[in-house]
């Protein structure tokens, strides 16, 4: 289906707002969902590019879903020369959504760079549409390399009661990772009753999975791979997972995933 | 006069080897899973055929990542032939696919003359298979690791050996990695092949040269899409000319007038391959362009079409 494109406005250097407006007939994605993205008519970039929701609003103005993205590559560099009005062909909402718990009391959302994305969206999900009477505490850890990338902090706190940053640089908040700080605090959570969603890059993802705690945790982390089709046909965005304790197998992120429990990924192969 | 004008549907039926089609367009091989991946965006039923992923006697886990990198209009893959095997194939895969009306072709390949028999073996005389698509592209162990296809004595062999374990239609499917396509699509039709498909992928690389590494793990991986166009249309028109079995064309196909420049050229029938990625209706959308091609050109039938191609009397 075509997406157009309502505005596409750089945020910060290198990072860009993307907004589109969707027919009627584009379904609701569920925080974890990703979409395939290819800008129309061309094979210039060849393939589709997949990107998580930033937002998705229903109005009586039509649909809308806004996709935050950095600059890694030349499909991503072309989506940021697009021009309001351009059509871009859209495929999706693809993909295994995150687990989300019913009855949630603890949410701690751990992000690291352009990671904020997914999580935002998940955040604005549960706040959304959880009994009003329930009470959720959800915070978010969120890391950047320096303050200068910092962004998407005004909708996290929207839904969050603390948003806790770090910085690589020490230009902002913590010095250190986004790991190293929430493992400060991650004795003050009880496992029980706590869900933690983690979006980043795969370093810290990896860290975040072998913190000694962590095991204890639900915890699930929402990976990115180079996909073809995203659908599950290519088989090109394969990651190891660990099964039963045995050899590992391969799992497509683009429809196994690509949300995975974090102790099922097997970091080194 | 006012009479109602009634729309003719042009005849889109063809005849590959014995197996009939109710239009040539299938899909290829590898870029199409088994059917279900796809059954949300396409109605199967409209389809030529569905050619199912390669399956193997055994499950395969298919290469290390990265396995995938894009190329100028098109893309290198070295998935690895990662596949279920031919037992969770046939119990998990192939009763999905029945339900529909569309002919199902397994396409199938093997490390030795012997599993490649096998696995034909365990196909034949199973509900819901049509044909059988022997990829042979794949090394032989027992040889030193030569692709098969890439000598025409061992692609005669294979040919033979599947051919004599199986009573279903057998297309072979050529890598255009040889010096001679005709050598080779010709001991293929001596094998006893009752078609030929080409091209599966052209063998290629890429260099990150930050990290001074080659982008896939594997090193090396097939390059499909619209890049390698001209060259299995190339392909095609070489072996349409010396061999009399229907040629199934394959290669970069994206749209209504790819498919109609390969059945100009001679081919039987297409394959849709690396465009479903891009575009999961690819393959009726191709259809319907293939009719509309027809009808504009107040052709009756898409047999008046294949192999129309003017060279001026030159010929391959």
């Amino acid at each position: 289906m075509d997406g157009k494109v309502i505005a596409n406005r750089r945020l910060l250097k290198g990072y860009f707002l993307m907004s589109l407006k969707m027919p009627e007939s584009f379904k609701k994605p569920i925080p974890g969902q990703f979409l395939m993205v290819r800008i129309k008519g061309r094979n210039e970039p060849f393939l589709g590019r997949p990107f998580s929701i930033y937002s998705f609003v229903q109005d009586g103005r039509g649909v809308f879903v806004e996709i935050l993205y950095r600059i890694v590559g030349k499909g991503t560099m072309c989506l940021s020369g697009q021009k309001k009005g351009a059509l871009l062909e859209i495929h999706g909402p693809y993909g295994t959504p995150f687990d989300m718990d019913k009855y949630p009391r603890n949410v701690i959302l751990i992000s690291g760079g352009i990671g904020v994305a997914p999580v935002t969206y998940l955040a604005s999900q549960y706040r959304n549409y959880l009994p009003a009477a329930l009470h959720l505490e959800m915070v978010c850890y969120h890391g950047v390399t320096g303050s200068r990338k910092l962004l998407g902090l005004e909708r996290l706190k929207e839904f969050c009661s603390d948003v806790f940053i770090s910085s690589d640089d020490g230009t902002v908040g913590y010095r250190g990772s986004v790991v190293e700080m929430f493992e400060k605090d991650v004795l003050s959570y009880t496992p029980e009753d706590t869900m933690i969603y983690a979006c980043g890059p795969r370093p810290m993802l990896k860290k975040l999975a072998g913190l000694r705690a962590v095991p204890r945790f639900r915890c699930q982390a929402l990976l990115e791979e180079h996909m073809a089709c995203g659908l599950g046909a290519c088989l090109g965005c394969a990651i190891r997972v660990r099964e039963g304790g045995g050899r590992g197998a391969y799992k497509r992120v683009c429809t196994d995933g690509p949300v995975f429990n974090i102790q099922d990924i097997e970091w080194d192969y | 006069m006012g009479s109602k004008k009634t729309v003719y549907r042009p005849g889109m039926a063809v005849d590959i080897g014995g197996l009939k089609l109710k239009n040539p367009v299938m899909t290829a091989s590898g870029t199409f899973g088994y059917g279900k991946e796809y059954a949300p965006y396409v109605d199967l039923n409209l389809l030529g055929a569905v050619v199912v992923k390669g399956v193997s006697l055994q499950p395969r886990k298919g290469n290390p990542p990265r396995r995938i990198m894009e190329t100028p209009s098109g893309m290198l893959n070295a998935i690895g032939l990662e596949n279920p095997g031919v037992d969770v194939f046939l119990r998990d895969k192939l009763p999905y696919l029945s339900q529909f009306d569309v002919p199902v072709i397994v396409n199938i390949f093997g490390e030795t003359v012997d599993e490649y028999r096998r696995i034909a073996e365990m196909l034949n005389n199973r509900q819901g298979i049509h044909g059988l698509e022997v990829n042979i592209s794949c090394p032989n162990v027992k040889e030193g690791g030569m692709a098969f296809g890439s000598d025409p004595d061992m692609a005669f062999k294979v040919t033979r050996e599947v051919k004599s374990a199986t009573g279903l239609p057998v297309i072979v499917k050529l890598t255009p990695n040889v010096g001679d396509i005709q050598a080779v699509a010709e001991s293929v039709e001596k094998g006893g092949a009752d078609a030929i498909s080409l091209i599966n992928t052209l063998l290629g690389m890429s260099v990150d040269i930050e990290k001074k590494i080659p982008h896939l793990k594997n090193i090396v991986g097939g390059l499909s899409g619209p890049a390698i166009k001209p060259v299995a249309l190339r392909m095609v028109w070489e072996v349409v000319g010396k061999v009399s079995i229907p040629v199934i064309g394959i290669g970069g196909i994206t749209n209504t007038a790819d498919a109609l420049e390969f059945l100009i050229t001679g081919a039987k029938a297409v394959q849709v391959g690396t465009a479903n990625f891009i575009n999961p209706k690819a393959t009726v959308e191709i259809i319907e362009g293939i009719e509309r091609y027809l009808r504009k050109n107040k052709m009756n039938d898409i047999n008046d079409l294949i192999g129309t191609l003017n060279t001026g009397g030159n010929v391959c």
